[in-house]
């Protein structure tokens, strides 16, 4: 007890109370400067039914969907692709985990410079075959895809390397038996390097599904948030609702919604993970 | 070991004695503002009249400052515009500098919560009173009768024209831009324009950043009569002054008259190298756009002009304007020399208001307007009208800023098509009222 005692206290203070002091303030009206009133769950029930939240939540899941899978499989191909002692792999693990140590603001300065279709690479390369250039920042049905692409880009490092050194745990004498056994490369796939990982593809869901919930500097720097509201996440309307527009109450409300969320689809992840696991 | 502690000690005694020389004991103040940070370029200069631009001028009045005041420590914090979310942080944690620029319509939220030291009592110590401001300049910094900082400028969005290629496209007439004054004659110079030159008639933003759409929207409706507010709890957008606004905007873009889908950078970027015949961009540009009509390889070289937004709707002669302040945050532990520093600098600025107005902003004070050497700076002849017709939304309007982020998110959703103009115009006043009613 007395081991765990200092991070304990750390952990009460840093988390437990910031956390019982937002769900306080998240019944409350108020600011930055002070509470105003208590009102009870009216926060909450005006949430559900602003439209523009409603839309935030969406967004926010829409984007989950587009990037966890893809971040999960590219990644765990990506290291399947390069799990090997040689020059070129180690070179490419190097580049492709150099996204990931980039700030946000290079990432989106990068990618705006790629998609803005008045004299972008994007817009380049298609006028050069002759197309007109897609508004892909401007164009509500592409905004999103446009964030998760280059959030995917920027966070791919993340899971390879994960991916990486959990390979790197499994036994070799398994592969070499199975090939004594004249099993195929993909039997070996499925039967021993995938059983073999499970816990890291579960820890990499965990992982990107918290964080990507999370999605903020993309969207706030790269599309304000539009068109029309099609890419703001939760996250950017509890900082708008709590710092521009200055009702406190409101943001804090917003963020229990978004920490409900997030609790509830990691732990779904990780019941399934461990069902899975059981049997 | 004592062969090594000795060195040591020596060496931390160095340290401790070096620390104690260089203590400064000057009178600390802390600036902070927006404009951006070039110290690269101007970090050096200390006359404001060798520079340019909103970044560069005020870095060189910041530096004259500090060099005819050696015994003030001034301290400048260049924060991201606007700012105002760092401002609140350091508001809410008792850690407010003591200056800040703030604009016009963003004062009134901060008096409602007494975060300010009204300044009018302070500055009329120095002689600098209400009566000297525009009147522009005086409706912006007075809230509830109360004078809560020092007019820096009054700025207003101007139409820059790139007169080369309004004469390719046979709209100048004796040397004068020929502007649209109403909104028939706009579809037919911007037809013109496009089927002469190829180009847009407009450049302007229309994604992105917000303040673009939202301040045409709010030019459009006041030049039709119409309150942009009606009260401090109410809109007025969803009526048919805002519905005609916002269908105008609309019919531009789905015309083709203006660049689709660019941001601040972009639509200057797109004037700049002539790809568009006007660019919708504030005061702060004259000063930099003349500059470069100076340079042979500028696509409007020598043909430069800057003009208000022309009257398009049947209405008073108005345009919309907000000003930059400097204010105070209130700090009961700042000390009586701090606060005669703070006030120094703000006598200071005053008295240099002429070199901050090169900028192409408006100065905030009467005697500067009237004099000849401001009237000589290079086209404020042709924009001065704006000291006559500007008008800031009422000071009861709070929670301007977040609200100009709505309207003009809206606004841009209108335009672009993504949302038609009659749910836009609902969506937005709903927006907005909850806005207005959530204090």
């Amino acid at each position: 007890m007395l081991f765990v005692m200092p991070y304990l206290c750390l952990f009460i203070l840093m988390l437990i109370v910031p956390l019982a002091m937002g769900i306080r303030l998240s019944f409350t009206r108020g600011d930055l400067f002070g509470i105003k009133e208590f009102v009870g769950l009216e926060n909450y029930a005006r949430l559900l039914a602003d439209p523009v939240f409603l839309r935030t939540v969406w967004n926010t899941v829409y984007f989950v969907i587009l990037t966890v899978p893809s971040l999960t499989i590219a990644g765990l191909l990506l290291a399947l692709a390069l799990n090997r002692e040689t020059r070129w792999a180690a070179i490419m693990r190097g580049i492709f985990f150099a996204s990931f140590v980039l700030s946000v603001t290079v990432v989106t300065l990068i990618w705006r410079l790629v998609l803005i279709p008045n004299g972008g690479l994007a817009g380049v390369i298609a006028k050069a075959f002759g197309a007109e250039p897609i508004s892909f920042l401007g164009d509500q049905n592409w905004a999103m895809l446009s964030i998760a692409m280059t959030t995917i880009w920027w966070g791919i490092g993340l899971p390879m390397v994960l991916f990486l050194a959990a390979l790197q745990q499994v036994p070799r004498d398994l592969y070499e038996a199975a090939a004594l056994d004249n099993a195929s490369r993909s039997r070996m796939l499925f039967a021993i390097t995938l059983p073999a990982i499970s816990r890291t593809i579960a820890l990499v869901l965990v992982i990107e599904i918290i964080l990507q919930f999370q999605l903020f500097g993309q969207p706030q720097l790269m599309t304000s948030g539009g068109p029309n509201n099609s890419t703001r996440p939760i996250v950017l309307f509890i900082y708008e609702s709590g710092w521009s527009q200055w009702q406190l109450g409101y943001a804090s409300a917003a963020a229990q919604i978004l920490f409900a969320l997030i609790a509830m689809v990691a732990m779904v992840q990780y019941r399934i993970s461990s069902r899975k696991e059981s049997r | 070991m004592i062969r090594i502690a000795k060195p040591l000690f020596a060496f931390a005694l160095a340290l401790l004695t070096g620390s104690c020389a260089d203590r400064d004991d000057r009178t600390e103040l802390v600036i902070q503002r927006f404009f951006g940070a070039c110290q690269a370029e101007f970090g050096n200069l200390t006359d404001p009249a060798q520079a340019n631009g909103e970044c560069g001028i005020i870095t060189a009045m910041i530096n004259q400052f500090r060099s005819e005041n050696p015994d003030i420590k001034v301290v400048e914090n260049t924060v991201f515009w606007p700012g105002y979310d760092q401002l609140n942080a350091q508001l809410a944690a008792n850690g407010a500098p003591d200056l800040v620029t703030m604009h016009s319509s963003v004062i009134p939220d901060y008096k409602s919560r007494d975060l300010l030291q009204p300044l009018g009592p302070m500055l009329a110590t120095e002689g600098i009173v209400p009566a000297d401001f525009t009147a522009a300049a005086r409706a912006g910094v007075t809230v509830e009768g109360e004078v809560m900082g020092l007019p820096m400028d009054v700025w207003a969005t101007l139409w820059h024209i790139n007169q080369n290629l309004f004469d390719r496209a046979g709209l100048v007439r004796d040397g004068e831009p020929i502007l649209p004054r109403n909104v028939d004659e706009f579809m037919a110079q911007a037809a013109q324009f496009e089927e002469r030159t190829g180009k847009p008639y407009l450049a302007q933003i229309t994604a992105r950043d917000f303040s673009g759409p939202m301040r045409s929207f709010y030019i459009y409706m006041m030049q039709q009569g119409a309150n942009v507010f009606n009260d401090e709890r109410n809109a007025n957008f969803d009526s048919p002054e805002g519905r005609r606004a916002l269908q105008f905007m609309r019919d531009v873009y789905a015309r083709g008259y203006t660049t689709p889908d660019q941001d601040y950078t972009g639509s200057l970027a797109t004037f700049l190298q002539g790809d568009a015949g006007i660019v919708v961009v504030g005061t702060w540009m004259v000063g930099e756009l003349d500059a470069r009509s100076k340079e042979p390889d500028s696509p409007f070289y020598h043909g430069y002009a800057v003009r208000p937004v022309p009257q398009l709707f049947d209405g008073p002669e108005i345009s919309f304007v907000d000003g930059h302040n400097w204010v105070m945050p209130r700090d009961d532990s700042r000390s009586e020399a701090e606060q005669e520093a703070a006030l120094r600098f703000l006598r200071f600025f005053a008295q240099n208001d002429f070199q901050w107005s090169r900028t192409g902003h408006f100065p905030a004070f009467t005697k500067i307007i009237e004099s000849r050497e401001w009237q000589s700076l290079p086209h404020r002849a042709a924009i001065s009208s704006i000291t006559r017709i500007g008008k800031p939304l009422p000071s009861f309007v709070r929670r301007q800023a977040p609200i100009e982020n709505v309207v003009g998110e809206e606004a841009a959703a209108a335009m672009s098509g993504a949302k038609p103009v009659g749910k836009a115009i609902s969506d937005m006043q709903r927006r907005t009222n909850e806005i207005l009613r959530s204090f």
